[in-house]
């Protein structure tokens, strides 16, 4: 990965990938957010199909049927079953016959019946042996409410520079870890899974298809409203940093993770962007990642310097001191010196 | 490392002193007396509780669309599992929500008619005899001819009186059906979930 960093520096013009990073996320977490979309309407259009009645549709339905036909009949000439590969959301669902579940479902789960059931635990494996290498990326690559919610820091910006007020208070990050416990408890002693209650992307999964494919949002939206709510007005990314009991779990998971971003002092010039731009609070300025950084990439794409590299390391670095390109050029060779 | 160490002896202290009065608390919790007619292949109520993920991927696989998903109007515990509401859509017994759920909540059953038979118990049917037309001397039948068991399920007598028998699995064909309204013939969903023997 130095070598990386060095070829980047001596190249000059080269093309780093990792500084795009962040955009192909944002088209993951859109892709994502689009499929939640476009799956329900396939369900519908299943249904329409299965039932072999499109005469008896009405007008705006033959309409959605034909959308539907259009996008679909490239892929298969029997979507009744043909559009059965793809099925569920980010909680749990199919792809190509590989189930593949949240961890914190089977956590719930698990906490809730005091059993394991087997072939469940399996759809979650691919999930936690991702997280285990790469950390909590789901969180910053693939949750559909992280869309919402970065979507949200952006308005909170923009209500910020028009001079309304914007919540901005900072809480113990290990909060969360209390509301996965308390979820897992509870979920216990009531014997349901609690935790997909509050567990924000297992929300706008359900809630966009029940929206879609069952005639109106239930409950849930109003949660997610209330969380939204919550990061506008009481913290930035709140729910995520200091609540979230699936984000918990993740961190746990991918407390040893090997992919990690790390700070190149010598190419670090203290400018501090990357720690404002952080959404989970963290300090890359300062080589602070621990088990909360989601591998965003937020902070590599606005790093002017190019001093943040991706690495393979179970471990963060400690603090390197200030960066070398900083105010405090001879204060960082001074220290190298001594080094 | 020695918070550490304490932390970690909290924690497991806590397991343990909690284990007890976790088991306490389910086994004593007050048992719903509540019956949803839940897809066919669920487990029993309260295990079913215990083991759906609320993920939605019966209903999203039903082609008969026929399952929807309980508010919070039965509390917390039911919030988000689903249901048949046999009067709107009623399960054509394709078997298909068995395979999609994940997390074995709903066991997945072959579409074949000795396992249906076997393994199936959604709930019975009930006929209402002071509602049903055949019982008022107007030969309907609808109900019998929209049963996928026929006379395994339901039998028709004088007239088409429909006589409800032991195999009825409780799919809710003959509700939605049911000329009547209010319907004459009902699903009464088994809590149990089990064959009986």
């Amino acid at each position: 990965m130095i070598t990386e960093a060095k070829e980047s520096v001596s190249s000059g013009r080269s093309f780093p990938v990792r500084k795009h990073l962040n955009k192909l996320r944002w088209a993951t977490l859109a892709a994502v957010f689009g499929m939640l979309i476009l799956l329900p309407c396939l369900s519908v259009y299943q249904n329409y199909v299965a039932a072999h009645a499109y005469d008896m549709l009405l007008p705006g339905e033959k309409r959605f049927y034909d959308v539907m036909e259009a996008l679909s009949s490239p892929f298969t000439s029997d979507p009744e079953h043909g559009l059965d590969v793809i099925k569920g959301t980010t909680w749990s669902g199919s792809f190509f016959g590989i189930k593949l579940s949240d961890p914190l479902a089977l956590a719930g789960q698990s906490a809730a019946s005091l059993d394991m059931h087997w072939p469940f635990l399996l759809s979650t494996l691919i999930p936690i042996v991702l997280t285990v290498f790469l950390g909590r990326f789901y969180c910053g690559w693939i949750c559909p409410a992280t869309f919402f919610y970065e979507l949200n820091t952006n308005l909170g910006a923009w209500l910020h520079n028009i001079g309304l007020p914007v919540g901005n208070r900072r809480f113990d990050r290990r909060i969360k870890y209390l509301v996965l416990v308390i979820g897992l408890v509870l979920s216990a002693v009531t014997g349901s899974v609690m935790v997909a209650a509050v567990y924000p992307p297992a929300i706008i999964g359900r809630e966009i298809y029940y929206a879609i494919a069952l005639g109106g949002f239930g409950v849930g939206i109003v949660f997610f409203m209330l969380t939204l709510l919550f990061d506008l007005l009481v913290a930035r990314r709140g729910f995520c940093r200091y609540l979230c009991p699936g984000g918990a779990l993740y961190s746990l998971l991918g407390r040893y993770r090997l992919l990690r971003i790390q700070r190149e002092v010598k190419d670090c010039n203290d400018c501090a962007k990357c720690t404002a731009v952080c959404e989970f609070e963290l300090d890359p300025m300062r080589d602070d990642f621990g088990q909360e950084c989601n591998n965003c990439t937020a902070c590599i794409a606005i790093c002017p310097t190019d001093a943040l590299v991706f690495t393979l390391n179970s471990k963060d670095l400690a603090y390197q001191g200030p960066g070398h390109l900083g105010h405090l050029v001879g204060h960082g060779t001074d220290q190298k010196e001594t080094d | 490392m020695k918070r550490r160490v304490f932390l970690q002896d909290l924690i497991a202290s806590a397991v343990i002193l909690a284990a007890p009065a976790v088991t306490g608390a389910r086994s004593t919790r007050q048992k719903t007396g509540m019956r949803y007619l839940r897809p066919p292949g669920a487990l029993g109520e309260e295990e079913f509780i215990t083991h759906c993920i609320r993920c939605g991927q019966c209903s999203e696989s039903c082609p008969n669309h026929c399952i929807r998903f309980f508010g919070m109007e039965n509390g917390l515990s039911s919030y988000n599992t689903p249901y048949i509401t046999p009067r709107d859509q009623a399960c054509i017994l394709c078997m298909k929500c068995g395979v999609a759920c994940p997390s074995g909540a709903i066991t997945p059953i072959p579409r074949d008619l000795d396992a249906i038979l076997e393994k199936v118990r959604m709930g019975k049917a009930r006929v209402d005899e002071t509602l049903c037309l055949s019982y008022q001397g107007k030969a309907c039948g609808v109900c019998y001819r929209a049963c996928p068991l026929q006379d395994l399920a339901i039998k028709v007598g004088m007239l088409e009186q429909p006589h409800v028998l032991e195999d009825c699995i409780g799919c809710g064909l003959c509700e939605r059906s049911c000329i009547q309204i209010p319907q004459a013939i009902r699903i009464i969903p088994n809590l149990a979930r089990k064959r009986h023997s």
